[in-house]
């Protein structure tokens, strides 16, 4: 029976090269889908391209050739610079059945990724599946499993403390602030300094709807920072009156000495009448001397501060992962119970024998009453089960045809309900059979 | 029987809702902060059926235990309605369930006493707006108590699990000064009828006991609180440790009283 596979390659088992050159330029998903559609290789697919990863889901009933055709379409992509890297089996990975629903769980549920439990590649998921959609590659199988993954994805973030605690020095010092502050809106941000990072972590900070200042010895130097932060430019003399009136300051020159002093912060708390300020340090050498941290309602954090924050917060997604490891298992294994439901051939040989059994039974019990020979006996029983194969053609048809809709499995399961055939049995391993459906018999 | 049952079926409840407050706020569980909030509410329903079952079976109501039946209720009520606004505060369950389950139990001491039926309209008012008192300054002591910690871990730069959980500091700073600003004249009339009442009744022995001493040291903590958040800025952290310090010898009165009516009766 048809099985989900995945063929692809992360940050994991390829280098950054390979995968940049395969997710390329946008549309990319849109190329690899014509691409699998044109070679027949999935009945259904869903291409995932992020800087990260490519990965081509696709669902299939031969499930070593279309792994096989769509390792193809990759190094086909890839171009002959990278066939070395990709013809190594490493880099490539194949997943199928119950391992490709675990794998994409797992990536949509950010477990896979580069900074466990970073919260875009959901969006990234979600998208890549839209876009397939959209594209009508998507079938039933691949839509449970993704709408699923979106759920899984959803369970882990709300049960484990996976995307707890930020992992970036501009996102923590923003996380930080709104400790502070709560909202951030209206809430001023003084830029001190040209650094990159302290301007990431402005640009963070005036994103959360905080208003920007920005100050800088050269004046065309904070004119340009303070259109490309969407901010305000401020002449230097004026630095001593806006860290009275600022919230949050971020200080990144490159001056050797400390920019601002102890006594100098003493007089602007005063003058802050208690007002709490975030003062964050992101200069090497630093431009905030340290005691100024004492002070009463100021808290400074300088950049080795936050890089630690950054690394514990690491460690903490990582003990979470645990948690979410067993939520990705459940959910699994609740994926395979609804997709064996979905395969036809037990229901269908159960409803044949139900029908058999009914008919011979009653031939038995009227062919006593008859004075039968064995020529006639044998037409008797030939008619008998032709009527039941002809009975069950039409019905048979549609299931067939019913089953491979979004609604197969609720079909399948109003079938067996009718004809009371019992739940359906498990089978522990892998759809390693062809998966072919019974062989009809109806010939008349 | 019944009432006992009631009672102690309460004293759980409230504790399971602190029990569950408290693992919400450490472990960061979205559903026991869930179930600790109907939890909660089951412990106010039990208590009043306790309270309702115990008056109609004719046991008097003593002025302490009026007084500590309202704080209970009051404190797990007001902190309820308190999570309906924006911000999440639902964390401070932690600190403020148990103080209501404190006065609870409490309550339970000098339950049925005997007072005499010709007392002035003075001592309900005063019973009342103490009460209400005391539940606003609960709800300061618990946001001071969240900022303290907080505070605390922002300058010490130790930012775990407890961090993520308790609101930004402006929260708890604006919440608590709220509170402090709705306590203060309650805890003045409180203070003033109660003067006035003591006068009236026990002029002979008018001494200044430990438990004037405690009020007025509560008062004058908050007058400061709050002028010299007024006048000089005194914000966060010290005017959190002057709320707290400010609860706490509010409840020494009230230990005081109830240790005193426990002995008299």
């Amino acid at each position: 029976m048809s099985s989900v596979v995945v063929v692809g390659l992360s940050h994991h088992t390829a280098p950054l090269q390979v995968r940049e050159q395969l997710a390329g330029e946008t549309g990319s998903l849109e190329v690899f889908l014509a691409e699998l559609l044109r070679r027949e290789v999935f009945a259904e697919a869903v291409a995932i391209s992020t800087c990260n990863r490519v990965e081509l889901y696709g669902v299939t009933d031969d499930a070593a050739g279309s792994i096989q055709s769509a390792r193809t379409v990759l190094r086909e992509r890839a171009g002959a610079a990278f066939e070395q890297v990709l013809a190594s089996g490493d880099a490539v990975y194949g997943h199928r059945g119950r391992d490709a629903v675990r794998h994409a769980f797992r990536v949509a549920a950010s477990l896979d990724s580069m900074v466990v439990g970073e919260p875009q590649i959901l969006g990234q998921v979600k998208e890549a599946y839209d876009r397939a959609q959209q594209a009508g590659t998507v079938g039933m199988l691949l839509g449970r499993c993704f709408t699923r993954a979106f759920a899984v994805a959803k369970r882990v973030r709300t049960e484990t403390g996976i995307a707890e605690g930020t992992v970036s020095v501009s996102s923590i010092a923003t996380s930080l602030a709104r400790k502070i502050f709560g909202d951030l809106s209206g809430r001023r941000v003084l830029l001190l300094g040209a650094g990159e990072m302290g301007e990431a972590a402005a640009k963070s900070l005036s994103g959360s709807g905080a208003h920007l200042v920005v100050v800088n010895r050269s004046p065309a130097r904070a004119e340009a920072l303070a259109t490309a932060c969407n901010g305000e430019a401020v002449p230097y003399v004026q630095l001593a009156a806006e860290l009275v009136r600022a919230d949050v300051v971020i200080t990144s020159t490159s001056s050797p000495s400390y920019v601002l002093t102890a006594p100098m912060m003493k007089d602007v708390s005063k003058a802050r009448r208690g007002r709490p300020l975030f003062l964050i340090d992101i200069a090497v050498p630093r431009d905030v001397d340290p005691r100024v941290g004492d002070l009463e309602n100021v808290f400074l954090y300088d950049v080795d501060d936050l890089q630690r924050v950054a690394e514990e917060n690491i460690k903490q997604r990582a003990k979470s992962a645990d948690a979410a490891e067993r939520i990705v298992e459940i959910e699994v294994e609740e994926f395979e119970v609804w997709r064996r439901s979905l395969d036809l051939t037990p229901t269908i040989i159960a409803l044949r024998e139900r029908f058999t059994a009914v008919a011979l039974a009653e031939l038995q019990r009227s062919s006593g009453k008859l004075e039968l020979g064995p020529k006639e006996r044998q037409v008797l029983d030939r008619m008998v089960k032709s009527m039941v194969s002809k009975l069950l053609h039409t019905p048979l048809s549609a299931l067939k045809r019913g089953a491979r809709g979004p609604d197969g499995a609720a079909l399948i399961e109003a079938t067996r309900t009718l004809f009371d055939l019992g739940e359906v049995a498990g089978e522990d391993a892998e759809p390693s059979e062809d998966g072919k459906l019974a062989p009809e018999k109806s010939r008349s | 029987m019944w009432v006992t049952a009631l009672f102690a079926a309460t004293a759980l409840a409230y504790a399971a809702a602190a029990g569950l407050y408290l693992t919400s706020l450490i472990k960061g569980n979205n559903r026991a902060t869930r179930f600790a909030r109907w939890t909660l509410l089951g412990a106010i329903a039990l208590q009043v059926a306790f309270v309702s079952m115990d008056v109609s079976l004719g046991s008097p109501m003593g002025r302490m235990h009026q007084t500590l039946t309202g704080l209970s209720v009051g404190i797990a009520l007001a902190f309820l309605l308190a999570q309906l606004r924006r911000e999440n505060i639902s964390v401070l369950g932690a600190f403020l369930v148990p103080v209501a389950l404190f006065f609870f139990l409490g309550s339970g001491i000098g339950r049925s006493v005997e007072h005499a039926s010709n007392e002035s309209l003075l001592v309900p008012i005063h019973i009342v707006v103490n009460v209400l008192g005391l539940v606003a300054f609960a709800l300061a002591f618990g946001a001071s108590l969240a900022y303290v910690l907080q505070e605390r871990m922002l300058r010490r730069k130790n930012l775990g699990g407890l961090f993520e959980r308790l609101p930004a500091l402006d929260v708890l700073d604006r919440f608590g000064l709220r509170a402090v600003l709705v306590g203060f004249p309650l805890l003045t009339l409180g203070i003033l009828s109660g003067a006035f009442w003591a006068f009236r009744l026990e002029q002979a022995m008018l001494g200044f006991t430990a438990s004037h001493a405690f009020a007025f040291i509560a008062w004058t903590l908050f007058a400061g609180v709050l002028g010299l958040r007024m006048a000089a800025g005194w914000r966060g952290r010290r005017a959190a440790y002057g709320t707290i310090v400010g609860f706490l010898c509010t409840s020494v009165v009230l230990v005081g009283y109830m240790l005193r009516t426990g002995l008299s009766s």
